[in-house]
């Protein structure tokens, strides 16, 4: 017996798509729940292919990082896919669902929710980049698996575009709020090129390796690093193989030939002295040197910075600097909501664009605009008495041609319905509604 | 032609007044945006003023340095004119609000002057009068350009040594980024004295004035000179960091200063410029 085909939901009559997002994040729900329905990328395609099994749920966008676990999803029936939402996506944790550790948004705010995450409003470390390429990738697995229709396509890419937005015209990014990223932020406004810098390490633990990772990622010249214990060392090694070891009784030859010094060992005492510094200094004349003292207690006696051409920074300055752009990223806010508010209300005009009876309206007053610009330029060519002849025939030529397409703008009940009215838009050119008063 | 001269001045002061406003939504807002209008809108103004200075140029028959607002306006002119030639060098925006605001207040003053009549006199119009005096008023914008550098130079100096964020940490580019323009201000301003030392020398010969040389404005020049060429000689040999190259283009701008202000006041040489 052949499967009943589903009903189609009536076509957007209101001016909002019945967009709706449900989801976990680290607000709503602990790191063991997220952790759980977090997703991979095979993960996520397997689960956007059975979700098509389920005409109820409609288009549908899967976002899964570290830190969240979302779907968006232009329903068909929206109570049933709700509910097939929650099961599909939350099916490794039911106790999100019974602990109450998710959200729902919908309609306008279901499509602000997903430009605003794109914007790293919604992350748990403000304006972070990575968020970015995680909403672009995702949306590009939902249109390979074909599980995003018209809408969704175009929600992820006005939320791509809102989050390249923010990105470049505010500071919603801007500062490092860590303390390796604080130790490149320093560099840099020191350097004119990382690239062209090298870095040596004191040190091969956790702090030591935290602070190598983004100035390797950053692509520092060289990364050396000095170390007592071979075992740490051979460790270290393994986690960063772009490093290079030297003997630690050799520390201040390196330094000499280094740019960027960062202390992290577990010493009592200091183990960079004024007097040797001042001595690797003379060796390398006209160039300044970081030196960034990570040891609790210190490992970098604070005369050294007392040396010309010195900057000596520790964790207390690293501090300061990782709050004051804390601070300059949150006054970002606003700029950044602003933006998220521009890019929902072009993606809402769009959406208002896909209802049928204006976007019949604008076609034919396009046939009318052109057939009077053409009647126009033409009528000098023939003698008064075929004017009204024609006006006529130009009025019956223009109705006719538009008569079917107008028509099937006009069908709805199937599913690809608005995807044809984008079709329709496109191939006449009609913009968006309202444009054509702006 | 004459309304056109006298608006001129004013129009120039609103261009550059949008330009500063341009770099400092870009140095204080963060607004990229803004600094990519910046750079076409300094260009702009720029050409302008180059029409404008040409312009007086050829209608009061001379060059224009026979008014103090022409003076002013020269100086602005060749400010903007260092800044967009290092801003290129450097590929590097964040610092046109420090220059420009020079800039801006250098013409606000010619604006403000503008209505005294130049002086007529032959040697005005004299072509090794003008080249001796635009290399002349080119290098010391440069050394003035290059102070500028200097104290943004110390300031974030300071704050890196001080551990202490403020206004300027972030926002300004690299110490290296601002010590490479600094010596590069230094070296336009010292080539651009040295053709004027040098057209000076041979115009005093073919005036055939004796002991031209024992005039207090040349013997400052010739010190300002010395001490300019000096400060980059010993960057260049590493003998000075930054720091001290910073000093030395701050020093050597309040002994220019000093300098034209002296020498203009207390001595009567033939060499006045004020």
């Amino acid at each position: 017996m052949a499967r009943p085909v589903p009903v189609a939901p009536p076509l957007p009559a209101t001016a909002e798509p019945s967009l709706m997002v449900v989801g976990v994040d680290y607000q709503s729900a602990p790191l063991e729940l997220r952790e759980k329905v977090a997703l991979s990328t095979a993960e996520t395609e397997e689960l956007l292919r059975s979700c098509k099994e389920h005409p109820e749920l409609g288009e549908i966008y899967l976002l899964s990082t570290c830190n969240r676990t979302e779907a968006y999803l232009l329903p068909r029936e929206k109570e049933r896919a709700f509910r097939r939402a929650m099961e599909l996506t939350f099916r490794k944790a039911p106790e999100i669902e019974t602990g109450g550790h998710f959200f729902v948004h919908h309609d306008r705010e279901a499509a602000r929710r997903l430009m605003a995450v794109a914007a790293g409003l919604e992350s748990m470390v403000l304006g972070e980049p990575e968020i970015l390429g995680q909403v672009k990738h995702a949306a590009e697995l939902a249109e390979a698996v074909g599980s995003s229709g018209v809408v969704v396509k175009r929600l992820a890419r006005a939320s791509v575009r809102a989050g390249g937005r923010a990105r470049a015209e505010t500071a919603i990014n801007a500062g490092a709020i860590s303390f390796g990223y604080a130790i490149v932020d320093v560099a840099r406004q020191i350097f004119s090129r990382l690239e062209r810098h090298s870095v040596l390490i004191l040190g091969a633990g956790e702090m030591a390796a935290t602070a190598a990772r983004p100035l390797l990622e950053k692509g520092v010249l060289r990364l050396r690093f000095a170390n007592r214990d071979p075992a740490r060392a051979r460790a270290f090694l393994e986690e960063l193989p772009a490093a290079e070891h030297v003997p630690f009784d050799q520390r201040y030859a390196a330094l000499a030939d280094s740019d960027v010094l960062v202390a992290a060992t577990a010493a009592g005492d200091p183990v960079i002295r004024p007097v040797e510094t001042e001595q690797a200094m003379r060796r390398r004349p006209g160039t300044p040197l970081l030196a960034v003292d990570l040891g609790v207690p210190r490992n970098v006696d604070p005369a050294v910075g007392r040396v010309e051409n010195v900057f000596l920074h520790d964790l207390d300055s690293l501090q300061q600097l990782v709050d004051r752009n804390l601070a300059r990223r949150r006054a970002e806010i606003p700029r950044v909501q602003e933006i998220v508010g521009e890019e929902l209300r072009c993606f809402l005009a769009w959406y208002q664009g896909l209802r049928a009876e204006p976007m019949v309206a604008r076609l034919q007053r396009q046939g009318e605009t052109i057939r009077r610009r053409e009647l126009e330029a033409a009528r000098g060519r023939f003698p008064p008495e075929v004017h009204e002849d024609l006006e006529k025939l130009s009025r019956a030529l223009v109705r006719k041609l538009l008569h079917h397409p107008s028509q099937q703008l006009r069908t709805s009940g199937d599913a690809d319905h608005l995807a044809r009215i984008e079709l329709a838009r496109q191939l006449f050119q009609l913009g968006d509604e309202g444009e054509e008063e702006r | 032609m004459d309304r056109l001269l006298a608006y001129a001045p004013l129009v120039l002061l609103l261009a550059y007044a949008l330009v500063v406003g341009c770099y400092g939504l870009l140095f204080f807002g963060g607004r990229r945006d803004a600094g990519r209008v910046a750079t076409p809108a300094l260009l702009t103004t720029l050409a302008l003023h180059l029409a404008y200075l040409v312009a007086i140029t050829w209608y009061w028959g001379q060059f224009p340095i026979a008014a103090v607002w022409q003076v002013l306006t020269a100086v602005a002119f060749a400010i903007a004119l260092i800044y967009a030639f290092l801003e290129w060098l450097g590929r590097e925006r964040s610092t046109g609000f420090w220059l420009l605001a020079q800039v801006l207040l250098f013409q606000l003053l010619a604006v403000g002057l503008s209505a005294a009549e130049p002086a007529q006199r032959e040697t005005f119009g004299n072509p090794l009068f003008g080249i001796h005096v635009s290399f002349a008023l080119l290098g010391y914008a440069a050394f003035a350009v290059a102070a500028s550098y200097g104290f943004l130079f110390l300031r974030l100096y300071s704050e890196l040594k001080r551990r202490r964020f403020t206004l300027f940490y972030g926002k300004l580019p690299p110490l290296q980024v601002l010590e490479r323009m600094m010596n590069g201000a230094l070296a336009v301003g010292l080539a651009a004295l040295t053709v004027a030392l040098l057209d000076g020398m041979l115009w005093a010969s073919l005036l055939g004035k004796p002991g031209w040389w024992r005039d207090p404005m040349i013997l400052l020049t010739f010190a300002t000179w010395a001490l300019y060429g000096g400060a980059l000689v010993l960057r260049r040999l590493h003998r000075w960091q930054g720091r001290q190259t910073a000093l030395a283009s701050l020093t050597g701008l309040g002994v220019i200063v000093t300098s034209l202000l002296v020498a203009g006041v207390l001595f009567t040489g033939f060499h006045r410029v004020l």
